[in-house]
């Protein structure tokens, strides 16, 4: 099946369950795909042996689409990624830190403005000189997605801390948290300095801030205002 | 004593940082990255295929214009680093 993701025409395979989770990025014109998610290159030897069919599926899809992507002045950002006010803001940080539960913090204090469209693996594209996140089927367990794009504001990683504190990380501080929330485990060095050159790029325009914070909705205004440089929505 | 990188390491710029990453088959053993600043650049470069710590103090003295002392510190907690993180060792 073909289907329009990040603006790239993709053809997936339907089986594992991709068919559903990817219906939303259904295209029905007939075109060329620039990306072909090719199921006998899915390893089940990278994952655990009670790996089921579906999860396998949807990892392997993800990581060929990812590889794919560099190609396209792209790549993820292992985030969750909340639009407000027509901006898209991604929370980074390892699993189990708090990207989700600081989104829905959004979500509570902003109400139904604040739009999580890509609750783990957000693509980022670079397009005429802006740089865009977009919703994808590879969206986390919870399967929180919207077939959106959305210029990005700003990346904040996040951290758990006593006290709410927020700023803005320099460039190699970046590079260092950026890259391990990333493809950085490259076979092929092509693609890493594919990688290389897009981070570079994105970081002459795109502020980087690191949010030392309790999960509580004064953490997600201090992001909020930080990052918009507004004082309210 | 001298130390020498492993293999399968690669050196990288983006802006001004630059970064160590492992490539192909070290990567499944390498579970990071190292950010270098210039002193690092240069030291990374230096050691390249093998050299002696001793060589790499006189190297560091002359482009940076340091003092012995101050070199040798340096030297060491940058090698030790590297072997601490598994992208290079010692030999003797």
């Amino acid at each position: 099946m073909l289907y329009k993701i990040a603006d790239l025409f993709a053809e997936i395979p339907e089986t594992g369950g991709l068919a559903s989770r990817c219906r939303d990025y259904l295209y029905t014109e007939n075109v060329q795909p620039n990306i072909v998610i090719k199921e006998e290159l899915y390893n089940p030897s990278k994952y655990s042996p009670m790996i089921s069919a579906n999860n396998l599926a949807y990892m392997e899809s993800g990581r060929q689409f990812c590889a794919h992507l560099l190609e396209y002045s792209g790549f993820y950002l292992h985030s969750s990624a909340v639009a407000l006010n027509g901006e898209a803001y991604l929370f980074s940080a390892n699993s189990g830190v708090g990207k989700s539960t600081h989104t829905r913090l959004w979500q509570s204090v902003f109400g139904e403005e604040a739009k999580v469209f890509n609750d783990d693996k957000p693509a980022l594209r670079l397009i005429d000189d802006i740089w865009y996140a977009y919703g994808t089927p590879w969206c986390g367990k919870d399967g929180i997605n919207i077939n959106m794009r959305v210029p990005i504001r700003a990346i904040c990683f996040l951290k758990r801390a006593e006290e709410n504190k927020i700023r803005k990380l320099n460039q190699a501080e970046a590079i260092q948290r950026i890259l391990p929330q990333t493809i950085y485990r490259f076979k092929k060095i092509d693609h890493l300095d594919l990688l290389f050159g897009h981070l570079e790029k994105l970081l002459r325009v795109i502020p980087i801030y690191e949010l030392e914070n309790k999960p509580e909705p004064e953490a997600a205004l201090l992001s909020y205002r930080t990052m918009s440089g507004k004082d309210q929505i | 004593m001298k130390i020498k990188l492993k293999d399968g390491f690669v050196l990288r710029q983006i802006a001004d940082t630059w970064v160590v990453m492992a490539i192909g088959e070290t990567m499944m053993d390498f579970n990071g990255m190292i950010t270098l600043n210039e002193t690092g650049m240069f030291l990374w470069k230096a050691v390249g295929e093998g050299e002696e710590l001793s060589a790499l103090v006189s190297s560091l003295m002359m482009e940076y214009n340091v003092a012995k002392e101050q070199a040798e510190a340096d030297v060491k907690e940058f090698c030790d680093k590297l072997v601490e993180i598994g992208c290079a060792e010692y030999i003797a």
